[in-house]
């Protein structure tokens, strides 16, 4: 393979060149390099052609995502190409740096990253974990949103695995790495494939990658995310013992069974090895329980079948609406906390703190409240599924203490019912009462009490 | 208020209180040469490339594989490293020096009485199949086919990534493959160069394959049976030694055992 040279430099395509600064990476089909093009400071990956079965057919689709753009800013997408080398043995494209404040994915699952001394070469544990479950939920909802976009561009992933991402643990923010082998959906440039991440169909060696495995794809990641577990690793697989290249054909091809399956309980998660998947399985409200079985059940065998970005992005929404984060430090969904019989209303077992809850005109469950809680634009305005923009926020008043209120942060005007029974109009910045008889109008979508 | 009332009331319902995903486990075994014929550059040489070579694969499990490292050496007497397999984030080389005969036969039977689930493989969940990886630069000085007897009884060997590494002429490659079971496994090292490349290679190829999932190629046709697949990651080792072997900048500068 062609190595490249600290102070190298690279022509590229449209003129000028980039000089070749570090190495940063290396994986499966070539390094990546730190490189300066014009004074600003890219990344370039660098390809063996050796280990691409058809580079001009490569190259030209990279050319091609080049041309159509990303499919959103979650994408570290490829900027430029490099011209092809007169003897025709490497090739790259630059992308911009990884932003910093990203842990890996891979960091993320361990929960722990390495921090190496210069010095000494000594490597030191730290600690990875979000900052909040409401940033674990928003990094699911960024991530399904992020395949839902590119999807709807046409494209598919095809090598989705633990190392397509990097997550900021801070905010849920999704960085999407690795974007090379995107390709119109039902066109392969000769990606293979990691069994355990691929569709079952793929490991078997019937089905190319398309949008549909990619589906499959996307909940094992997200399945990973959340239950930190495989899906398919349980009983059956551990009788194992040794992972053989025919167990993994069997467990992830042939013999796929979900941990949960309800039909099947042959390969049911082990305790002691797979108490992660155990205990949150528990905690996890049931919507989010069926979702994954019917993926990973009838999924398996009918990939038209498997949940859709919408529909996960629209159950992940509702996930974050229903944390409680009570004033006791005790944080998790309200399916966890105790409730009245129509869930109008949770409390605390702990602290014995009670949350009342806003039913939306444009929703189909109600959304518990409680101090630091914020509503987005796909709550508040009609027809909208922008789960970014704040357009609300849940806050003590000023004046009086343990006095719970809403603080219009939309930009507009809303009509709001006081407890005098008159309606308000409350501008953006200002605020008003949660109270037993509270009813907003938000100009196309209502709430009540 | 007391502690057990505190606890009582202590909710396990946090979902970000979670351990590390479950992994699977990966011991890489290096069996070491450490006769008298390996004093000087050869011992030299292997000794600064296990040392630089421990920080440089320390991530290579990622999230999927807890790797491990094992260090046989063998001479007269036989020695492991550390009495149990170390955590590779942790492992740290200590400097070999080489005295008496060459006792590969005994070398055998201990491994194979370590590759067993009582002894160093006792990871609770699952495990790759180890690496092995063999070093030698002489022939046996005992019965090394009654050793390779005993480890061709032992299914995690015959399932483990085996690969050796001769080092100067008298290393026998023929006797080297019926440890691999393959020639293509088997490569040969000449000179201080050559031997310091090729450990850091194989170790990182070898241990980059052992500790992931197989890789599925991309140009099948219909469905793989259990044949197809049988061995894939030995085959694919073999194939990527073979590169390593045949690139062009795999040195050629002076043999160890000329021009002194």
């Amino acid at each position: 393979m062609l190595e490249l040279n600290a102070g190298q430099s690279i022509e590229m395509e449209y003129g000028g060149s980039a000089k070749v600064l570090k190495v940063l990476g290396s994986g499966g089909q070539g390094i990546v390099y730190l490189v300066d093009f014009g004074g600003i400071n890219y990344a370039l990956k660098w390809y063996d052609v050796n280990k691409i079965k058809n580079p001009q057919a490569f190259r030209k689709n990279i050319e091609r995502n080049i041309n159509d753009g990303a499919p959103s800013d979650k994408f570290l997408w490829p900027k430029y190409l490099t011209k092809p080398m007169p003897d025709n043995d490497g090739f790259g494209y630059l992308m911009d740096l990884r932003p910093e404040g990203y842990d890996s994915f891979v960091d993320i699952l361990n929960m722990y990253k390495l921090d190496v001394d210069p010095l000494t070469g000594r490597a030191k544990k730290i600690r990875v974990q979000f900052r909040s479950l409401f940033a674990l939920i928003t990094a699911v909802i960024n991530i399904v949103n992020a395949f839902r976009q590119l999807h709807r561009a046409g494209k598919s992933y095809q090598d989705l695995n633990d190392g397509g991402f990097f997550i900021n643990v801070e905010t849920g923010d999704v960085m999407v790495c690795d974007c090379d082998n995107i390709a119109p959906d039902g066109y392969n440039f000769g990606i293979g494939g990691k069994p355990g991440y691929m569709a079952p169909e793929i490991v078997r060696g019937v089905a190319k990658p398309d949008v549909q495995t990619d589906k499959y794809s996307l909940a094992v990641v997200l399945f990973k995310l959340l239950f930190r577990g495989d899906p398919m690793e349980g009983e059956k697989v551990i009788k194992d013992i040794c992972l053989t290249e025919k167990s993994e054909l069997k467990h992830y091809g042939k013999e796929t069974v979900f941990v949960f399956d309800p039909n099947n309980n042959t390969n049911r998660p082990v305790r002691g090895i797979h108490d992660n998947v155990i205990k949150f399985w528990g905690i996890y409200p049931e919507y989010i329980r069926k979702a994954f079985t019917y993926t990973f059940t009838v999924g398996i065998n009918e990939p038209s079948k498997r949940i859709i970005e919408n529909q996960w992005q629209k159950l992940f929404i509702r996930l974050r609406n229903e944390i409680i984060s009570c004033q006791c430090g005790r944080t998790t969904f309200a399916s966890s906390f105790a409730s009245n019989q129509d869930n109008s209303a949770y409390k605390c077992q702990k602290c014995g703190a009670e949350f009342p809850t806003l039913a939306f005109s444009n929703c189909n469950y109600r959304i518990p409240v409680y101090i630091g809680k914020k509503f987005f634009a796909c709550e508040t305005v009609a027809g909208s599924d922008d789960f970014q923009t704040i357009t609300g926020e849940v806050v003590e008043n000023k004046l009086k203490k343990g006095m719970m209120g809403i603080k219009n942060l939309s930009g507009n005007t809303w009509n709001v019912k006081m407890p005098d029974g008159k309606i308000y109009k409350i501008e953006s910045g200002r605020g008003f009462p949660i109270w037993q008889g509270l009813s907003i109008d938000f100009g196309g979508v209502t709430a009540h009490i | 208020m007391n502690d057990e009332f505190e606890k009582s009331l202590d909710f396990d319902d946090d979902p970000l209180n979670a351990m590390g995903v479950s992994r699977k486990s990966l011991v890489i075994f290096f069996l070491i040469d450490t006769s008298g014929s390996m004093k000087g550059t050869k011992m030299g040489e292997l000794n600064t490339a296990m040392e630089e070579l421990m920080p440089e694969i320390r991530r290579v499990g990622e999230a999927d594989t807890d790797v491990k490292v094992a260090v046989l050496t063998f001479a007269t007497h036989l020695a492991w490293m550390y009495p149990e397999p170390i955590s590779i984030e942790e492992f740290e080389w200590s400097r070999l020096s080489p005295a008496g005969i060459t006792n590969m036969g005994a070398a055998f039977e201990e491994l194979a009485i370590r590759l067993s689930r009582n002894s160093f493989l006792s990871s609770p969940s699952l495990s790759f199949a180890p690496v092995i990886f063999l070093m030698t630069d002489g022939y046996p000085s005992d019965d090394y086919k009654r050793g390779l007897k005993k480890l061709n009884e032992n299914s995690w060997y015959k399932h483990g990534l085996k690969v050796a590494l001769g080092i100067g002429k008298e290393a026998n490659d023929d006797m080297l493959a019926e440890f691999t079971g393959t020639s293509d496994t088997v490569v040969h090292a000449y000179s201080g160069g050559q031997l310091a490349q090729l450990i850091k290679k194989i170790a990182v190829t070898s241990s980059q394959i052992g500790s992931k999932s197989m890789t599925l190629s991309d140009d099948t046709t219909g469905e793989i049976s259990f044949e197809d697949v049988s061995e894939s990651k030995q085959k694919q080792l073999g194939e990527q030694i073979q590169e390593i072997v045949n690139s062009e900048d795999y040195p050629k500068d002076i043999p160890f055992d000329s021009g002194w």
